[in-house]
């Protein structure tokens, strides 16, 4: 069965809309950061996220995140080490993904 | 605050200053952290004081009521501006925590509209040659002392304590972070020689310094203290994360970087620049334990939901200043 439209994404930015435009100026300002809050929470649960390759990418240097935390602790992808580069690309890929839920400005 | 906790904060201070007639005119709840309450309390003679006391959100890293009065108590003999530290109040039954009272100073701190002033703390440049001078003084307070022994003994090597310490905090963690193992691990890779530990404030940042147009007027927010590398809050300070948007005035968002280290004296800045990186590690767990408490049902908290969603930008800068060090 197909979702109703519009989609949950679209929704929210209506709605957030609403609550900066309408709503926010018509607020106590001690209200203000709270509504602002509100609308901040809204648009990062309107980005979804793309798992991409990394679950493969991440098997190819450890078994989980957790031993791939061990292992960089250890040293074990530390510059000169032959996943070096590999290990790095992943990080960046992984973090990038988040950011663009999360805090997509981040990424200048 | 209702009437009967009132009635004893009352006469707990007429006790304390030794002043019978003493009254309070009115108390107001100001604008304070999250883990602290902050009260102004007028008194009928037109004294003005705060009264600071614990929130339900305490972390369990932040000192105490009474740790954070005696450091205050050591910044202000040591020269820092700080308020004045009067009368510590241990007995939980009086307001329902422990409190101190100290007294009221004038200015801003909110981080958002300092770093867009040009003129609070005298000019951007001044005001941040202020702050290097208050970071000299606060660094001139050198272990031992009996007054700070809660603080612990001081580490022989505060880069690789530090390290050690936040590895510690990462392992207490429900959820890996390997982009913050990786930071750690270059942080191990490129520690500086061991420095001699020195009273570092450990939050001394945009938001915590209280400024009005002629200059600084408060340090404030006490409770992380350490015995560590004084350039760690010099670090803390510059760290782009707490820029608050301005990143072109490298310290703090509020002036030059060359100006803070002026004011500050010496200063060694491939040191500062590695406590920089270290900075952004802190904060991004400091926000995933943050995060935990909204998530675990602790506190449920919207402010501290949104506070886990600033990792993944951090992790990002961690990655970026990790990488251009390894190049550099």
């Amino acid at each position: 069965m197909l979702a109703e439209e519009p989609l949950p994404p679209d929704l929210l930015a209506i709605a957030r809309e609403v609550l900066l435009k309408d709503l926010l100026p018509a607020l106590p300002p001690d209200k203000a950061f709270a509504a602002r809050m509100v609308a901040n929470a809204m648009a990062i649960a309107a980005r979804s996220s793309e798992e991409g390759d990394a679950e493969a990418r991440l098997a190819a240097l450890a078994s989980d995140a957790r031993s791939l935390a061990t292992d960089i602790r250890a040293g074990r992808f530390d510059p000169g080490t032959p996943q070096h580069g590999e290990a790095a690309a992943l990080l960046d890929d992984i973090t990038r993904a988040r950011c663009l839920v999360s805090a997509p400005r981040a990424l200048g | 605050m209702d009437e009967p906790r009132r009635a004893r904060l009352t006469a707990w201070l007429r006790a304390a200053t030794g002043e019978p007639k003493l009254e309070i005119e009115r108390m107001a709840l100001l604008s304070g952290g999250a883990i602290q309450q902050n009260w102004a309390v007028d008194l009928s003679d037109g004294r003005a004081w705060v009264l600071r006391t614990d929130n339900a959100a305490t972390l369990a890293v932040s000192h105490g009521r009474a740790q954070e009065f005696a450091l205050l108590r050591a910044a202000f003999a040591a020269g820092v501006t700080v308020p004045e530290p009067l009368y510590l109040c241990e007995d939980a039954t009086v307001t329902g925590a422990p409190f101190f009272v100290m007294r009221r100073v004038a200015g801003t701190a909110a981080a958002h509209r300092v770093v867009k002033s040009d003129t609070l703390g005298g000019s951007r440049e001044a005001c941040v040659r202020a702050l290097g001078r208050e970071l000299a003084r606060i660094h001139t307070v050198r272990p031992p002392r009996e007054d700070l022994a809660f603080l612990g003994t001081a580490p022989d090597d505060p880069c690789r304590a530090f390290i050690a310490e936040q590895r510690a905090a990462l392992d207490r963690q429900r959820l890996p972070r390997p982009v913050l193992e990786w930071g750690l691990r270059h942080l191990e890779r490129t520690a500086p020689a061991p420095v001699t530990a020195v009273l570092v404030h450990n939050d001394f940042r945009t938001g915590n310094i209280m400024l009005d147009e002629s200059g600084v007027t408060a340090v404030l927010d006490w409770e992380f203290a350490c015995w560590s590398d004084p350039h760690a809050d010099l670090g803390w300070l510059c760290a782009k994360c707490w820029r608050f948007g301005n990143d072109a005035q490298e310290a703090g968002g509020i002036g030059p970087r060359a100006a803070l280290y002026e004011g500050y004296g010496a200063v060694d800045d491939a040191r500062v620049r590695w406590w920089e990186l270290a900075a952004h590690i802190r904060w991004a767990s400091i926000a995933v334990d943050q995060a935990e408490r909204h998530i675990s049902g602790v506190e449920r908290n919207l402010e501290l939901a949104l506070t886990g969603h600033m990792v993944p930008g951090l992790e990002w800068e961690i990655l970026r200043m990790v990488e251009a060090r390894d190049a550099g």
